[in-house]
Parts: C-alpha cells; sequence; structure tokens
C-alpha cells in the first residue's frame, strides 16, 4: 500500500500543516498524470543527464 | 525631463552620454526620481539605493568627462533583482528568512556590472525565493503590472519586468528557472533572454534549482539585451556550470537579416491549448519574419509530452533540497505558496528525479535533431495573458485554468534543455503585452537576438508603452 503524502512528510520530519494536505494529495495526483505512459517510453538506460568528470569541475 | 529620458533605452542613452550631451548624473537623478514615483503604484523596488547611485554617478561622468568611457552601460542607471548579490549590502531573495542577509562578496554579473560602470539605483522584488510566477509577496507585497495595475507583472523577477516597463529602471537582470525572466517580459512587455546554461556565471546568486538556473538581460529593447548579455557573458572559475565557450560581440551580429531563415514551428506542443489572441498575434509575428524572406518548416518532438512532468520533478527536487533546512525548521516564515511547493518536492523518489533526467535528455536530443533542420524554434512565450492579483487561475478561451502549470508550459523545455530563448513583445491583447519566445541552438544567442532585432524593426507593438510612461 502506498504511503500518504502525510506519511511520507512525516518520515523525513517536515512539520506537516493540516490545511495544505488536500492540496498536496491533489497537486501530486496531477503530476503523476503528466508522466502519462512514460513507463512504456524506451527511456534508453544510459540516456541519462547527470555526469561524473574526475578531475574537478573544469576540464580546460 | 524626467519622462523624457526615462522612457528610452539604452541604444539611445549611450551615444548621448558617450558624447557628454547627457549627464549620467541628471540621467541617475530623472531614473531615481521616477522611481521614487512610481514605487507606490508597481512596488518594483525593494530598496533604492539614493545616495550610493547619485555617488557613483558622479564617478561615472567624472570618468567620461576625462575621455575613459567604458562603453554602452557606462553611466546606466539599473537595479537588479534581489537574489544577486551587492558586497555589503543587504540581499534579501524577497523572503522573510534572509531579510537580513547581507553578502561578503559580489555576484560575478555584479562585478562585471561594476566594471562597465553602470551605475546601481537598487533592488528589486520578486517572488519569494524566486519560486513562482504571480510576484504576489507575503513580506513585501504584490508587484503590480504597468500595463494594468490591477494585473500581476508575472514572475519570479516580476520586480525587474516592472522597472523596466515602467522606467524605473532603464534594463535589469533577472533569473530562470522555469520561465522567470521570460515569463514577467511577456506579461510586462518588455525584452527578455535566458541565455544557454553556463552562458553566464551564477556564483553569487541564491539558487533556486541548480540544473535549472539562469541569470540574464531583461530590457526595452533586443539591442539592449545584446549589450547587457555581452557585457555579463563569460566563463567564471567560481561557477562549475559555466563553460568556456568564446563571448560573441552581439551587437555586430544584429543585421536584421533574416532572408532564407529558416523557422521551426511545432504544432502539438507549442501551439496546442492557447488563448485564441496570443495564438494570432504570435503567428502574425512569424508571419512578419516569412515576409522578410523567411521560411517556416513544421517539427515534431515526441519527447516534449514529458517536459511539464519532467521540469516539475527536477525542480521540486532540487529547490526542496535547497530549502531542506528551511522547512524542518523555520516553516512558519515561509509564504503559504512556496511552503506548499517546498512540501510538493519532498515527495517524488530518487527514481522519478532520475527518470525526470532520463526525458531531459531524450528532450534535449529532439531539440538538437530539429536545430539541424531549422534555425530558430518559435512559440508563445506564454499561452495566456497575465490574470488579476491573487487570482491563482488563468482564463483560458473560457476555461478556468491553473495558472502556475500553464505559465511555465512553453518556457520550461528551454531549462531542461539549457537552450537559448528570447522573448520580445509582439503586440497587446486587451491591452496586455504577449510576447513570442524563440529558441536556438546551444550557445547560439547572438542568432536569436538577430531574429528577434528584425522582429522588433517592424514595430508589432506600433510604438504603445506601458501606462506608467504614457
Amino acid at each position: 500500500m502506498p504511503l500518504s503524502v502525510r506519511q511520507l512528510l512525516e518520515d523525513k520530519g517536515v512539520p506537516v500543516k493540516e490545511e495544505h494536505l488536500e492540496t498536496l494529495n491533489n497537486r501530486w495526483k496531477e503530476m503523476h498524470a503528466l508522466r502519462g505512459n512514460l513507463e512504456s517510453a524506451n527511456l534508453d538506460e544510459a540516456n541519462i543527464s547527470l555526469t561524473n568528470t574526475p578531475g574537478g569541475d573544469h576540464i580546460e | 525631463m524626467s519622462k523624457e529620458v526615462v522612457l528610452k533605452s539604452v541604444d539611445e542613452l549611450a551615444p548621448l552620454i558617450e558624447q557628454k550631451s547627457l549627464s549620467p548624473v541628471e540621467l541617475t537623478k530623472a531614473v531615481l526620481d521616477h522611481a521614487e514615483h512610481t514605487q507606490q503604484a508597481t512596488n518594483a523596488y525593494v530598496e533604492i539605493y539614493r545616495e550610493e547611485a547619485e555617488m557613483e554617478a558622479k564617478q561615472a561622468e567624472k570618468e567620461i568627462i576625462n575621455g575613459n568611457y567604458r562603453g554602452m552601460y557606462h553611466g546606466i542607471p539599473m537595479a537588479l533583482k534581489d537574489i544577486i548579490y551587492y558586497k555589503d549590502k543587504v540581499t534579501t531573495m524577497a523572503s522573510k528568512i534572509h531579510q537580513n542577509f547581507v553578502s561578503n562578496y559580489d555576484a560575478t554579473v555584479v562585478k562585471k556590472l561594476k566594471e562597465a560602470g553602470v551605475v546601481s539605483t537598487g533592488k528589486l522584488n520578486m517572488h519569494e525565493y524566486a519560486w513562482g510566477i504571480t510576484n504576489n509577496n507575503p513580506h513585501y507585497g504584490a508587484v503590480h503590472n504597468p500595463w494594468d495595475l490591477d494585473k500581476i507583472p508575472g514572475g519570479s523577477s516580476g520586480g525587474s519586468g516592472a522597472a523596466v516597463a515602467a522606467g524605473s529602471s532603464i534594463a535589469s537582470l533577472g533569473t530562470d528557472t522555469a520561465g522567470s525572466i521570460r515569463i514577467p517580459s511577456s506579461a510586462c512587455g518588455i525584452v527578455g533572454l535566458k541565455p544557454t546554461h553556463g552562458r553566464v556565471s551564477k556564483h553569487g546568486v541564491y539558487p533556486l534549482a541548480w540544473s535549472l538556473d539562469h541569470v540574464g538581460p531583461m530590457t526595452k529593447t533586443v539591442k539592449d539585451a545584446a549589450g547587457l548579455l555581452q557585457t555579463i557573458a563569460g566563463f567564471d572559475r567560481n561557477d562549475p556550470t559555466t563553460v568556456n565557450v568564446p563571448v560573441n560581440n552581439y551587437i555586430e551580429h544584429l543585421t536584421g537579416n533574416v532572408k532564407d531563415l529558416v523557422i521551426g514551428v511545432n504544432e502539438e506542443y507549442f501551439f496546442h491549448q492557447v488563448d485564441s489572441g496570443v495564438e494570432k498575434l504570435v503567428r502574425a509575428g512569424i508571419q512578419r519574419l516569412v515576409d522578410q524572406g523567411a521560411k517556416v518548416k513544421q517539427v515534431s518532438m515526441p519527447s516534449l509530452q514529458y517536459a511539464e512532468w519532467a521540469e516539475l520533478v527536477t525542480s521540486l527536487s532540487e529547490a526542496s533540497t535547497i530549502h531542506h533546512q528551511h522547512l524542518l525548521t523555520r516553516a512558519e516564515d515561509l509564504g503559504n505558496d512556496i511552503r506548499l511547493l517546498f512540501e510538493l518536492g519532498e515527495l517524488p523518489s530518487a527514481v522519478d528525479y532520475l527518470q525526470a533526467q532520463q526525458v531531459r535528455r531524450q528532450l534535449k536530443q529532439d531539440f538538437q535533431k530539429v536545430f539541424e533542420d531549422v534555425d530558430v524554434l518559435i512559440t508563445p512565450t506564454l499561452p495566456v495573458v497575465p490574470t488579476s492579483i491573487g487570482d491563482d487561475h488563468a482564463d483560458l478561451n473560457g476555461e478556468k485554468v491553473d495558472l502556475i502549470d500553464n505559465v511555465i508550459r512553453f518556457t520550461g523545455p528551454s531549462n531542461l534543455t539549457g537552450l537559448p530563448a528570447l522573448s520580445v513583445p509582439c503586440g497587446l491583447k486587451d491591452g496586455l503585452p504577449v510576447g513570442m519566445q524563440l529558441v536556438g541552438p546551444a550557445f547560439q544567442e547572438a542568432s536569436i537576438l538577430n531574429i528577434g532585432y528584425a522582429f522588433e524593426n517592424t514595430n508589432p507593438m506600433d510604438g504603445k508603452r506601458s501606462e506608467l510612461l504614457r
């Protein structure tokens, strides 16, 4: 069973504002809907915008 | 004199200053007077630096009289978004938590502006911590749109948009994480440029979301934006995200020639669910370029269907990481709207965030492929016009839609891809400005500025100015 928004926040020590819970639930559902068919989007496992550049931040 | 000079662009003022027919001291005094006069109407400033500005203007004047004119921005009075650090000055991020924060160094962009001889007139209001698009700030008050004082100026750089549109700052800088330069530029009828990620240093600019943040010009004209980008661009050892790519002479590239230019138009994403009046103006804008010899090509980018989700997950997660301690220990000091966003940003999983980065890479590839066939992608900057202050919904062809979700729909993809994007005014709908967005390949700011310049030369605003400049 998925954790509720309240549980997710409380687990992280975030003080929960009661009047935000309904809005948070709705917005979280809306965000999930925006994923659309992402699960079947065939994302390439090597296709990611994160890099690990050795030798410092700048290569000149 | 006051109104006469404050409505001029940098491009008009600079030769007068260089030829010594306009004193930076007189110009600065006129801008400060006008800023104080319009402050009650717009609430654009958080702080006005009258004394320091007058001293800096005197110094600029002395240098120019002695033959040491530094260039286009020498002696130009400007205020910046209050998220950019000035040494020994308070930078509030328009927040309660940072209301007394004093930086012990200048942001790199401030250092560069000082080197160019810019006169600092103060700090500009913004959405708290740059995390919103209304500029309805609970700590420093709402910023009002100079075209209609009941409307939002857009955000988060709404103080910058309002100040430039009202003439209370000759030009300005904003920051942009999902559209925060281009949104207020569109809403306030000015030019806003989000440069390529890595083109302008963010050192000394309080972050909102590291991988999406940009700093860029907000100006009256495209030429002013080109000159300002020239002033602030470049590699910076203090900012690991800057890229060591040579800075072009952006003004020299403003030829206004768009013959044989290929304009990409993506119907399924960028012209879907757009206010009919906005759509009409943007399509008419494209036609103005076609009339000058440009061609239009339809393009497809399948990964755009996931762009809103990827932008939200990335920006929410990064912003909530930056503000995690604020949420744990000082939640009551945060504005209600951004507290809610920080709470929301605690919810995505690591898998969500990393999938968003995979989508992001696909978007970059889709855009790169499109730019093999076209020179620029043209879209509306916003799908709607500015709403009334306090209204969380926008009217989209008679339907009430969520304001924030809709306002960032067309600007967000350029933050995910890091590609440069320029908003230029393209007309008025019901008396409110509408912006047209030009997106270009990485580090091709010179190209999109030139297209914007060619478009601006067709006088799409028909010489109209905001109410406070009439």
